[in-house]
């Protein structure tokens, strides 16, 4: 597998604006992501070379954070929180809701490729717990009947 | 300056500033526990083993994380220190399977001297380990890694970062779910690997080659020098005495690095690591005679006389010797005061195995034997003087010599045929078998560097004591031992009563060595003079 | 109505736009600044403002600029601590969401005043639509000349970029986050030395956490004597303060160092959820220590915190109602330490995984006896021991819940079940 000319554009792009390779890894990682999905363990010697870092330190970072898919997920990426102030106002029960639902385990993706659950950390919106982020949005103040709403409207 | 001295346990000592309060207390004979600092890496801080106390310092501190300041106050051994040590052990502990009695790091782990040291023998541990993935998986020609052993200390990622600059080693994923692995379906790609099992505290990372060879309680060190190439890297051998059956037949089971600043800090290479076979593998033991109708098996002493009649009966420059960079100086020494001194021996060093062009910017030499420098200045050979195998015939004078002597080396088979067609006598003084000993008229059984003591001088001139590790096998002896014998037979007065004598003799004769003793040499070997 | 230095502009319409930003006297006073101050008196100010750090370990600001090496020949970085990851923290947010210029000027005068022409702003990935803000906003600010080379016409150089976390709560740890931006795992560096003096690629640095930087601009405009005068004891101006969990009104509330915690519960936040009575607050973030509810009449500033046990840490207040099981609140606390332990150091890497198996264990109705014991003593065994302050944040919950609501966590041990009737969910 190889670097798409697009990415690579990207990763020319970003190289701009950091001293070296390493501190572009992240970034690029991210990009990696919104490409693919995930981020594809045969794109980690590629993009290793073009960043003319160690293979082993890209690896190294893609299994550190949490939010680096290292295995395919759904289109659509339910985060939804399982921290102290969300599930003290019912995390817990929307947690086994959405799962009931999507008929998934937190951790897994539904078998039509389609979402994918995972039950995250605190996501600095206790104010509004209990929350989610999905598709890069947050969902406020949740309840079961939004919840059924939200899904509703996925594609 | 005034004296810097810290405290450490009521004992008051001498510090040198900048140093850590670890490496002090380890300098003056305190033993702080601890498993990642290791003194050839950088400092990681990630085990905790070394928390220790200062006094005015609220929390404990690492101790190889703190520098010492001048009157510094320093507790390693207060029940406060203790209690914690005994938590951190503990930590490293749940996960780990402590299932010593098959795990072939047993008798050098740094967790069971621990274990032992805090002892702390319930686990109050109830619940399932954490599963990691690889067991006992190679990860490279010499290294298995075993990965629920391992401790995270980060001293293998620390090495192929810092030292090797290759990378191999990583710690994957996070939290205790953290592994150390290489890429994933790669291995280790660098000529140092096996160093990481020497640095791994526990059974994590184990040697291939000597993986349940034997137990580590069975063996025995001797300090050596590597005799790979001529950087001169410090070993230790390791040698099973009692037991060379455990080990199909080899006396001799692995090369440890010994520290030496000045040379190899605290590395080996795996070339010279792993080229200890030939120490027990294809030795020749007994002198042989080749005569009409075959070989024959000889005494040393009678072979000697043979070589004695035979270096009698050759004429005055029609005899030649091809010394060997892999004897001792005081071989060396005593061929120079024989052969070349009394005898008038043409004398040359063949040009094998000296330009390979194989080196690095590391401890790897492109010169593979481990005393060129020393045959080279005992023998006043200049750069261009070592004589490349297809020059040899030519090197050997307009007329090929009636008695060529050979130390070790095996000749081009052209030159050899064309020898013993010509009616040369051949004599191979060597080690190990090949094919110039095979066709050779006498073959003299020499021991190798681990069968004696003697020194090695190194590329840079660096003079280096090893000892005498296995006894010789068979009937071979020191090259020294040979040419005196053969002095003795000769009527030459040439009389060594051993290897340090030589030395001595050595020092006193030749300019370069002049003031050097075999205590100069003590611990890390002693520069030549410049020549 | 008490003062407002950092939410006076929530409540406009199109509050994040550098419009509304400047019509409102934004920039007026950077631009001032940049003008007619040194550097050094910058931070004279900062150090009179009392302003101590908001990002949760609440060092005197100034100070830790001053920390600086003069003369240093190298790059001086500014990193702005945008991680938030603490649970019950979201204080940051608003100010980014909300006013994100604010942060933006108080950037601009905190490099001035360090001397750094490059600042990074860490936040965390999570933060998707608010790093679209942020970002915006940079660009609005390049725009108008508020940012890039010259900074207001003055000589005054300074960058300001954007990088995105990607999911770890130990890079809100400074050294963390500074092996983060170098592109590297979140592991933790030892210290010293001090970021100050080798930080970012190994120069000099400033990490300060969004909230402080965003006092900045005020302290400047009206002084840090006036500053100070805000705030109580030792600690200068307000704080915002996020209140979340069993309240009627969970959200930010900005009010001066020193406000009582009761009056911002029971009055500011709406009192206790459906009625119930209040079993217990956690008044400074997720790491530290629980308070009782007989034991939260209290100020919130740093020392009168301190005082009662506890700490004002990043000021995220958690609030729970008598129908709140502290075995399983605990296990919720455990189970992100252990998922956010970065694994480098023994302690806590094996402390975190073993306490949170315990606790699992006693939730499963396979409680033993001794667990409390063994659970308090494993805290122990990490509080003080490890790398980084996350181990400590780790253990000190765990010890005082286990010691403040010991009844509880002995009855679900011995009955299999919680000690609250109908617990929540
Ligand atoms: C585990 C851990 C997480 C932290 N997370 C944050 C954070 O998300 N945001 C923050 O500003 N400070 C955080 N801190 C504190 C920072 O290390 C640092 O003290 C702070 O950013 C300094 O800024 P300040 O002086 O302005 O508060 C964290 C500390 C620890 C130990
Ligand atoms: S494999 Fe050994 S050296 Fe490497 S991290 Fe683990 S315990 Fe340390
Ligand atoms: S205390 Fe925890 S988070 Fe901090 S360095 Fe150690 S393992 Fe990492
Ligand atoms: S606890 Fe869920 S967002 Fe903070
Ligand atoms: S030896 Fe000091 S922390 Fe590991």
């Amino acid at each position: 597998m190889e670097l798409s000319d697009q990415l690579k554009q990207t990763l020319d792009a970003l190289k701009e604006q950091f001293p070296n390779g390493l501190s572009v890894l992240m970034p690029a990682l991210h990009a990696v992501q919104a490409a693919h999905n995930h981020i594809p363990a045969e794109l980690e010697q590629p993009l290793a070379a073009y960043l003319a870092i160690p293979a082993e330190i890209v690896h190294e970072v893609s299994t550190f954070y949490f939010m680096f898919n290292n295995r395919p997920v759904g289109r659509h990426h339910i985060y939804i929180c399982g921290n102290l102030s969300c599930w003290l106002r019912g995390a817990e029960t929307l947690r086994d809701h959405l799962a009931d639902r999507l008929g998934i385990q937190p951790g897994e993706t539904t078998a039509d490729g389609r979402i994918t659950l995972s039950v995250v950390e605190c996501l600095g919106m206790c104010d509004h717990a209990p929350v989610m982020l999905l598709d890069g949005e947050f969902h406020p103040d949740l309840t079961v009947e939004t919840v059924d709403r939200i899904l509703a409207g996925l594609s | 300056m005034d004296k810097f001295t810290v405290t450490i346990n009521g004992h008051t000592i001498e510090a040198k500033p900048g140093q850590s309060v670890l490496q002090t207390a380890l300098d003056n004979g305190i033993h702080i526990p601890h498993y990642c600092f290791h003194p050839g890496l950088p400092v990681a801080g990630n085990c905790r083993m070394c928390l220790v106390e200062i006094e005015g310092v609220p929390k404990l501190q690492i101790a190889c994380g703190t520098t010492v300041r001048d009157g510094m106050v320093v507790w390693s051994n207060n029940d406060r220190v203790r209690q914690a040590v005994r938590h951190v052990l503990e930590f490293l502990l749940i996960n780990h399977p402590v299932d010593c009695p098959v795990c072939d790091q047993a008798g050098e782990c740094g967790l069971q001297d621990y274990y032992m040291l805090v002892g702390r023998y319930d686990s109050r541990f109830a619940e399932n380990k954490v599963v990691k993935h690889k067991k006992a998986t190679p990860i490279g020609r010499w290294v298995m890694l075993d990965q629920e052993r391992c401790i995270l200390c980060s001293r293998c990622v620390r090495f192929t970062r810092e030292i090797t600059k290759t990378n191999e080693m990583a710690i994957f994923n996070r939290g205790d779910h953290a592994e150390i692995d290489v890429f994933p379906g790669g291995e280790l790609r660098n000529r140092y690997s096996a160093n990481i099992v020497d640095i791994c505290p526990v059974g994590a990372l184990t040697c291939r080659d000597f993986r349940f060879r034997c137990r580590v309680w069975y063996l025995k060190q001797a300090p050596s020098i590597c005799p790979g190439c001529a950087r001169g890297c410090n070993i230790a051998i390791h040698f099973n005495p009692e037991r060379p059956h455990h080990a199909g037949g080899r006396r001799v089971l692995r090369f440890k690095p010994r520290p030496n600043p000045h040379v190899n800090a605290f590395w080996l290479c795996d070339d010279g690591r792993y080229s200890y076979p030939f120490i027990d593998d294809h030795r020749l033991r007994f002198a042989a005679l080749r005569e009409e109708g075959g070989v024959r098996q000889l005494y040393l002493k009678d072979a000697l006389d043979r070589l004695a009649d035979w270096l009698r009966a050759s004429r005055s420059g029609r005899t030649a010797y091809l010394l060997s960079a892999d004897s001792s100086n005081e071989e060396l020494f005593a061929a120079r005061k024989l052969l070349r001194d009394a005898l008038g021996v043409r004398c040359l060093l063949p040009d094998t195995g000296l330009r390979t062009g194989d080196a690095d910017d590391f401890l790897i030499c492109e010169d593979k034997h481990p005393n060129t420098r020393g045959a080279r200045i005992l023998f006043g050979l200049g750069e261009n003087d070592p004589v490349a195998p297809d020059r040899l015939e030519a090197g050997l004078g307009a007329e090929l010599p009636e008695l060529l002597l050979v130390n070790r080396a095996d000749l081009p088979s052209p030159l050899r045929d064309k020898l013993l067609a010509a009616g040369t006598r051949l004599v191979f003084l060597g080690t190990n078998d090949n094919a110039t000993a095979a066709a050779a008229h006498l073959v003299v059984p020499l021991v190798v560097f681990a069968e004696q003591a003697g020194t090695f001088t190194n590329f840079e001139g660096r003079v280096q004591k090893f000892e005498l590790a296995v006894p010789p096998l068979g009937d071979a002896a020191p090259e020294w031992s040979v040419h005196q014998g053969l002095a003795e037979r000769l009527g030459i007065d040439l009389a060594f009563p051993g290897p340090a004598a030589i030395f001595r003799q050595l020092t006193a004769e030749v300019d370069a060595f002049r003031g050097l003793s075999h205590e100069s040499l003590t611990p890390h070997g002693a520069m030549i003079r410049h020549e | 109505m008490s003062e407002r230095i950092l939410s006076k502009r929530f409540d406009l319409a199109d509050s994040h736009t550098i419009g509304v930003y400047e019509a409102t006297g934004g920039y007026a006073t950077a631009r001032r600044v940049l003008q007619e101050l040194t550097p050094a008196q910058v931070t004279d100010e900062v150090k009179k403002s009392n302003l101590r750090g908001r990002g949760g370990a609440g060092f005197p600001t100034g100070l830790k600029w001053s920390f600086i090496p003069k003369d240093t020949d190298r790059p001086v970085y500014l990193c702005v601590n945008a991680d938030e990851s603490e649970p019950g923290t979201f204080k940051d947010r608003h100010i980014m969401e909300k006013d994100p210029h604010l942060l933006l000027e108080g950037i601009i005068i905190s490099a001035f005043a360090i001397g750094c022409h490059q600042a990074y702003i860490y936040i965390r990935g999570e933060y998707i639509p608010q790093i679209r803000r942020l970002r915006a906003a940079i660009q609005e600010a390049y725009g108008r000349g508020c940012l890039g080379r010259r900074v207001f016409g003055s000589g005054f150089d300074l960058e300001v970029a954007v990088y995105t976390g990607a999911g770890a709560y130990i890079c809100g740890e400074e050294t963390a986050l500074l092996e983060s931006l170098e592109g590297k795992k979140g592991y933790p560096r030892l210290k010293p030395p001090f970021p100050a003096v080798v930080g970012l690629y190994g120069c000099p640095t400033i990490i300060n956490n969004v909230e402080t930087l965003a006092n900045v601009p005020a302290i400047l405009e009206k002084g840090g004597d006036w500053y100070a005068a805000v705030g109580a004891h030792r600690s200068g101006g307000t704080r915002l303060f996020g209140v979340s969990g069993h309240v009627i009104r969970p959200g930010v509330y900005e009010r001066p160092m020193g406000y009582s915690l009761k009056q911002l519960i029971f009055e500011d936040a709406g009192g206790i959820l459906d009625g119930r009575a209040l079993k217990a607050v956690i008044p400074g973030g997720s790491s530290v220590p629980v308070l009782r509810a007989d034991e939260i009449d209290i100020a919130l500033d740093f020392e009168s915190v301190a005082t009662a046990g506890s700490m004002l840490g990043s000021a995220g207040v958690i609030v729970m109602h008598d129908g709140t099981c502290m075995v399983r609140a605990l296990q919720r606390l455990i189970h992100f330490y252990k998922d956010e332990s970065c694994g480098q150091c023994s302690p806590c890497r094996e402390g975190t995984g073993w306490l949170l198996k315990i606790i699992n264990r006693i939730i499963r109705g396979d409680g033993r006896p001794e667990d409390v014991a063994v659970m308090r003593d494993v805290a122990e065994g990490i509080l003080g021991n490890t790398i980084c302050p996350l181990g400590d944040a780790a253990a000190m919950p765990v010890i005082s819940f286990v010691t403040k609501f010991r009844d509880e966590f002995e009855h679900y041990i011995r009955h299999k079940r919680s000690a609250v009737p109908a617990p929540v969910k």
